[in-house]
């Protein structure tokens, strides 16, 4: 041990509902963090006290380190508690004077000046009561679901719900499934999964080991997308898929990361059109009879009228190779041969969440026609099944489980809703926030994204009647924002931000980025470094852990955690007591314990000393549920699917009732290039003038809009374009035959741009993205030229499509795209814009907090 | 003594091992070990990326690269007062005092892993976490980080007699460089064999690759999606030849310097 280092535990997941991953040792010295390092199991405990699992099949083993598979995220951190960006005080934004002019209009232009958290407290405290009494409580939206640190006592999101709730409620934001959009609203009418859509996962990695001959990594990215909630236990499973001699067939746009190194094969798709290849596969099969007849006799229902439809009878056009082919850019004879292949040997489907398929316009329908493909060669046989690669936990974990999955939400903080009488799905906010006096907003589902499938069919509005205490909204509360660079059309959050009537927008983060320059008041929060919680490890795929995550360091400046900084608020409005449930935080980590399942295998007291508890893998976990779908395999009758019919339904039997005449979600699924809600594809005449699809998936050097700021990753070639004017620009790969085409170099200052706005980028000429495609990570901080108009930073969500999946479907569409490029003119964007080119940059960081204040203020 | 080993076909380019060092050494004085490094621009270990071929025959191949830590440092030659040193356990130290001023250490090293700090007047390179083994800690930062274990660090006798084909990267001819490496990727040939009659790939064809002599240099056979990987190519110019039974022979011109792809390629039936 170094002398006077203390280490403490920290889980440095971002799932931020109260279920952490990614748990790591947090060396601190003199009152700083030292560094962030791998939680070693065998440190306190002896290596046979987690009865450590081990598979063995063709001649392979595959076992779990002694320590945890930490991504660079977690060894970076350091970097973004310490960041030159971090919010240290209470902010309020000179132009908005609540006893004066409001000035809505300057929201993220005008600049911010440094208050006392006297000041702010009393503030949002006088303007929950002012507008409680003028419009009633449902006047506030809670924006605070989703993107955060992982912190059970101190939130995020679920403490200034428990204010509200106690102040007579609130509209809630409803987060729509926004990672699963297409498994959600398609595959869960295929075959009832719940609550994602997505297969159960049960011991799939035994039986993926011992039969699998062929993964289809379709669109996912295990060495990218499972970072941020699973470390890189997957990118060592891709490893031992290798040793097993599993081919991998990577089914794509883009090369991604994983695709880049494990690749047997990558077969570049268009983006968004899926469909029409997968149409295709069926086709093959049918023609030449490669598919299971008797599987698809005994547990669908509804094949006959797939099939008709895969071979032309209902609209006279065969879903042939060659139908297929210049749709999605697949040749003829790849699609043939890929239906083959995939015929002839056992094969899986890989599935890491995000992914241009599951987040694209109609995505509900290629991740249906993926569920009646893998039916088609008898899902839920050895070897054939959907593979998760990531956020495991329960049975959405292929891996041998641990005893108990701990479980913190009884203190947690990350996931307090109840869900309030008005809500608005989060994609539809905007449209929510601009509704024209008299109007109503109508969709259906996303109540809340896990909720069963039946939400789907109901119908819900917005504003709910006067009667019943509704109406539109004046204030709106965000916590961890990052609206505009990760939903749908940024930009028209942006303008809704501004209309006149929103009178108060309050924001609590960590750091000053994205949507914290459209807030009235901003509450500086701090980092789970700077507080003592109690944490866990569910989802990293070795050993599950409850962490004692004690404080590092003291909080930076004057800030405070979510839980204490809506705390401050509740104390000026007489409800601490109440908001804090009459405990102190001690005891709230103490009560979470005790009812988080192992405190039968572990006391508290040990727990504390240690610092850490890893829970021992289950005794007997290779046989004590059956695999993935194999029971339903074995006897379809006796194990039921949650469809109607209790079978896979080619034909949803529910949405046949509940929406029969549906063009966009029709009850089985169809190739819909474009329709009424969305036109985006390559075949709709817009893309005459925007004629690129953007891919954008989860980045590979941030966690959504989280780490922007990181030196260490920003120098990294793939993270950052040096443009010739010193800005680091996000990159925007091309292919060298589009690049060449357009007389496009390599670092040249590009502008994507559609009807929605334009975002600048660097260009990155590659042969990892296809022709006729581009490809830019999401989530860019914001840095707009215009606001609302033009941004430099490279935020591409504000140029995504405002609309939703489809007419009864409110997800989002934030990849697959159109836009058109070209070589940006800085020279006129800078005559024109020249304060937005002269704000505070720092070329390692990027932009500082100093460009939002006021001189002096920081 | 102590080496470093790389294997290359376990890196998936998660720059654990960049960040990690800079964790470790970025603001932390570790004198006399090593002074702090600075935020960016300097890499005591660098994962180097390449791009082979063109869509859609691409990998990417990373290479992390670090100080060789060698038997004779050219560093250590040009170094005054004994700035330079190598410890019993063979991790050679820039001694962050003695070496103030010392800029020839930048230009003598011939891997390029020696940098100059020019805010400490100081060349800094990687210590192999000196100041942590004496501490008793088993491995560097770098190496416990990697969660592929494509970084090792081991007695070099070990690393000479388990793993054979490890090799440094480079060798200047004096310096005995120590840090090891394994199966690196070299270039391939690769392209796409279809029938365009039928529109349908050609599987089981042998693409042979002949150099300029007409030697053998090396072949593969089309798989279920008509493809051919030809591996561990050197770079030269070949000829490819494509045989299929039932079909013309066809022959390409190929010049490697990278990995190639030849792309699909339509071959033409007998009649």
């Amino acid at each position: 041990m170094e002398e006077g280092v203390k280490t403490c535990f920290k889980n440095t997941g971002f799932c931020n509902f109260t279920w952490g991953s990614n748990a790591a040792e947090v060396d601190v010295k003199d009152g700083k963090i030292l560094r962030i390092r791998p939680l070693r199991f065998d440190k306190a405990y002896e290596r046979a006290d987690l009865n450590p699992w081990r598979i063995e099949a063709r001649g392979t083993v595959f076992e779990p380190k002694m320590c945890s598979l930490l991504p660079p995220y977690t060894y970076a951190y350091k970097k973004r508690v310490y960041s030159p960006n971090r919010i240290l005080y209470p902010l309020k934004r000179v132009d908005w004077d609540p006893r004066g002019d409001r000035h809505p209009e300057t929201r993220g232009t005008s600049k911010f000046e440094r208050i006392s958290w006297d000041e702010a407290t009393d503030l949002i405290a006088a303007e929950l009561l002012r507008i409680r009494e003028e419009y009633g409580p449902y006047a506030v939206l809670v924006q605070g679901d989703g993107h955060g640190e992982t912190k059970v006592v101190h939130g995020p999101h679920g403490c200034q719900t428990k204010l509200l709730e106690l102040m007579g409620g609130y509209t809630l934001q409803a987060r729509n499934p926004d990672s699963w959009e297409g498994w959600y609203w398609g595959s869960k009418h295929a075959w009832g999964f719940e609550a994602l859509g997505q297969s159960p996962q049960n011991n799939l990695w035994l039986d993926v080991a011992e039969y699998t001959d062929l993964i289809l990594f379709w669109g996912s990215d295990p060495e990218t997308t499972s970072w941020g909630w699973s470390g890189l236990m997957a990118s060592r499973t891709c490893y031992w898929f290798e040793e097993l001699g599993i081919k991998s067939v990577y089914i794509c746009p883009d090369l991604n990361y994983a695709a880049a190194i494990h690749a047997d094969k990558w077969i570049p798709v268009l983006p968004g059109t899926d469909a029409a290849l997968q149409l295709a596969l069926a086709y093959v099969w049918l023609d030449e009879g490669l598919y299971d007849q008797e599987y698809v006799r005994t547990h669908t229902v509804g094949f006959d009228e797939f099939a008709a439809y895969v071979r032309g009878d209902e609209d006279g056009e065969p879903k042939s190779p060659a139908w297929a082919a210049p749709k999605c850019g697949v040749p003829e004879y790849t699609i043939k041969a890929l239906a083959r292949e995939w015929a002839k040997m056992p094969t899986a489907i890989a599935r890491g969440n995000g992914g241009g398929m599951a987040r694209s316009s109609y995505s509900h329908e290629p991740a249906r026609l993926e569920v009646y493909l893998l039916a088609m060669q008898a899902v839920g046989a050895p070897g054939r099944c959907q593979l998760k690669m990531g956020e495991w936990n329960g049975d959405k974990f292929p891996g041998p489980r641990p005893a108990v999955d701990p479980n913190l939400s009884a203190a947690g903080r990350g996931w307090h809703f109840s869900v309030p009488p008005q809500f608005v799905p989060k994609t539809l906010v905007p449209e929510a926030l601009t509704l024209p006096e008299g109007e109503q907003l109508t969709w259906y589902g996303t109540t809340l994204f896990p909720w069963p499938k039946e939400d789907q069919f109901v119908e819900h509005h917005f504003p709910i009647t006067s009667e019943e205490g509704g109406g539109p909204i004046h204030m709106v509360w965000t916590d961890s924002p990052c609206w505009t660079t990760c939903w749908n059309n940024g930009n028209a959050l942006v303008e809704a931000l501004r209309d006149p009537r929103i009178e108060t927008v309050v924001a609590q983060h960590i750091w000053m980025e994205n949507d914290c320059l459209m807030a009235d008041i901003i509450l500086p929060i701090n980092t789970k470094f700077e507080e003592r919680d109690i944490g866990n490890d569910v989802f990293s795929g070795q050993f599950a852990s409850v962490l004692y995550e004690d404080q590092c360091i003291e909080p930076l400046g004057e800030s405070k955690s979510d839980w204490e900084a809506v705390g401050e608020v509740a104390k000026k409005l007489g409800l601490y007591d109440a908001y804090v449930e009459g405990k102190s935080l001690d005891e709230w980590m103490e009560y979470a314990f005790a009812t988080s399942g192992v405190q039968e295998l572990v006391s508290y007291d040990e727990l504390r000393e240690k610092g850490y508890y890893p829970v021992p893998t289950r005794e007997g976990w290779w046989a004590d549920t059956p695999r993935g779908m194999r029971a339903f395999y074995e006897d379809p009758e006796n194990n039921p699917l949650d469809t109607p019919s209790g079978k896979i339904e080619f034909v949803s039997e529910n949405l046949k009732t509940v929406f029969p005449d549906d063009e966009e979600r029709p009850p089985l699924p169809h190739w819909i290039p474009f329709g009424k809600t969305q036109q985006e594809s390559l075949l709709h005449e817009r893309a005459r003038a925007y004629p690129f699809l953007l891919v954008s998936n989860h980045p590979r050097w941030r966690l959504h809009a989280e780490l922007d700021d990181v030196t260490w990753f920003r120098e990294i070639d793939t993270c950052k374009v040096v443009g010739p004017d010193g800005y680091r620009y996000e990159p925007v790969w091309i292919n060298p035959v589009d690049a060449e085409r357009l007389g496009i170099a390599h670092g040249d200052v590009v502008a994507l741009s559609n009807e929605r706005g334009v975002v600048l980028g660097g260009a990155y000429v590659t042969p990892r993205i296809m022709p006729g495609a581009l490809y830019q990570d999401h989530g860019a901080r914001l840095d707009p030229i215009e606001l609302g108009v033009v941004d430099r930073g490279g935020a591409n969500n504000l140029i995504c499509p405002s609309s939703v999946i489809s007419e009864h479907c409110a997800g989002e569409v934030t990849s697959s795209f159109l836009v058109t490029i070209g070589k940006a003119d800085l020279e006129t964007l800078r005559s024109e814009h020249p304060e937005a080119f002269e704000r505070p940059y720092d070329k390692d960081a990027g932009l500082l907090i100093d460009a939002w204040m006021t001189e002096g203020e920081m | 003594m102590k080496a470093f080993l790389i294997d290359l076909a376990r890196c998936n380019g998660c720059h654990n091992c960049q960040i990690v060092c800079k964790d470790e050494h970025v603001d932390n004085d570790w004198a006399p070990y090593a002074a702090p490094q600075p935020d960016t621009g300097q890499f005591w270990i660098k994962v180097n990326e390449r791009v082979h071929g063109s869509t859609p025959k691409v990998r990417v191949a990373y290479t992390p690269v670090l100080c060789n830590h060698c038997a004779h440092p050219a560093c250590a030659e040009v170094a005054r007062d004994g700035a330079v040193y190598q410890r019993e356990d063979g991790l050679v130290i820039i001694d962050p005092i003695k070496a103030k001023g010392q800029r020839a250490l930048v230009d003598a090293c011939p891997y390029g892993a020696v940098y100059w700090n020019d805010e400490l007047d100081l060349p800094q390179k990687c210590t192999g976490c000196a100041h942590l083994l004496d501490e008793g800690w088993e491995v560097p930062r770098c190496v416990e980080a990697c969660a592929t274990d494509a970084l090792q660090f081991l007695e070099e006798d070990d690393i000479r007699e388990r793993f054979p084909d490890a090799a440094p990267l480079g060798d200047c001819g004096s310096c005995g460089p120590r840090t090891y490496y394994r199966r690196a990727k070299k270039p391939f040939v690769a392209g796409t064999l279809f029938d365009p009659a039928c529109q349908e790939v050609i599987v089981g064809a042998r693409a042979t690759l002949l150099d300029e002599e007409g030697v053998f240099a090396g072949e593969a056979l089309t798989d279920g999606f008509g493809d051919f990987w030809i591996e561990n190519v050197d770079e030269e110019t070949y000829a490819l030849r494509l045989e299929a039974e039932g079909y013309e022979q066809r022959e390409e011109h190929v010049v490697v310097t990278d990995g190639v792809n030849v792309g699909d390629l339509p071959l033409t039936r007998t009649n």
